[in-house]
């Protein structure tokens, strides 16, 4: 068995955490099992994770499913639902990018070792990537026709990198961030 | 209200050494209502975080749920 429940006896709810376990089989999907140490640790990761946020959706009251899995080497937690989940993506996905750090914080304070842990909810990441995606498509391809280079407007990494992904895919062009973080982006130049 | 208190009392239990140690509490005085973050001298860093980016993260992570023009204030305990 890779379930690795065993780390919860680490975490601060001590009491109320063994309901919390109980119900997981209900409302979670557990995509695979580990195959390897590497992969446990990341299952791991998703399972903190899942409590964490299952116990801040019970205490605000909205309706959620958690779903866990494991991408690229790094743990996945997608949580979709009501129309509530809004709230916690915000505004450019502000507070979807805090709640990000503050659950990586809760892993790594049970792991004890940082987490790389992808946090999306109602699938916000995803629809931006396509949103972001065509972005990058379509400057890539003016610029090829003008011959002149395009400044996005600041990104977070996560945005600019799919950016990036885009513009690579064109030929004829490319693309570097400028600026420092929180102003820094993507501008796309003729080659 | 009591819920805003409740969540960020947990969000903030997830991530510090001694979370027993954490209380938070709803204040309300003539600048407006502040939650009160109270924890463990050894986890104020952890609390705050570099350059101050857990507080910040706490204080979006609670303005998107209810608490916007709700102050958030992590204070030191003298236990």
């Amino acid at each position: 068995m890779s379930e690795t429940l065993t780390a919860r006896n680490d975490t601060p709810d001590g009491g109320s955490e063994e309901a919390v376990v109980g119900e997981a089989g209900e409302t979670r999907v557990r995509e695979r099992r580990a195959e390897t140490p590497a992969e446990e640790s990341l299952v791991q990761e998703g399972d903190v994770a899942g409590d964490y946020l299952e116990r801040l959706l019970d205490l605000v009251d909205y309706d959620g499913d958690i779903d866990l899995d494991v991408d690229g080497g790094r743990a996945v937690v997608s949580v979709d639902g009501g129309e509530d989940l809004e709230r916690l993506v915000g505004s450019r996905g502000a507070v979807l990018e805090a709640l990000q750090e503050l659950t990586r914080l809760a892993v790594q304070q049970v792991t004890g070792s940082r987490s790389r842990l992808m946090l999306d909810v109602a699938q916000w990441r995803a629809d931006r990537r396509n949103e972001l995606s065509e972005l990058g498509s379509s400057t890539a391809e003016q610029v090829h026709r003008s011959g002149e280079s395009m400044r996005l407007q600041p990104m977070t990494p996560f945005e600019r990198k799919i950016v990036h992904d885009a513009v690579a895919e064109v030929e004829g062009v490319h693309s570097e961030s400028e600026g420092e973080e929180p102003r820094r982006r993507v501008v796309v130049s003729a080659e | 209200m009591s819920m805003l208190a409740d969540a960020l009392e947990h969000l903030v239990r997830g991530i510090v050494d001694h979370p027993d140690d954490v209380r938070v509490q709803l204040v309300t005085n003539r600048r407006g209502r502040t939650l009160e973050v109270h924890v463990n001298p050894e986890d104020l860093g952890k609390v705050i975080g570099r350059g101050g980016r857990t507080a910040t993260a706490l204080r979006t992570v609670m303005s998107g749920v209810g608490g916007r023009g709700v102050r958030v204030d992590v204070v030191d305990t003298d236990r």
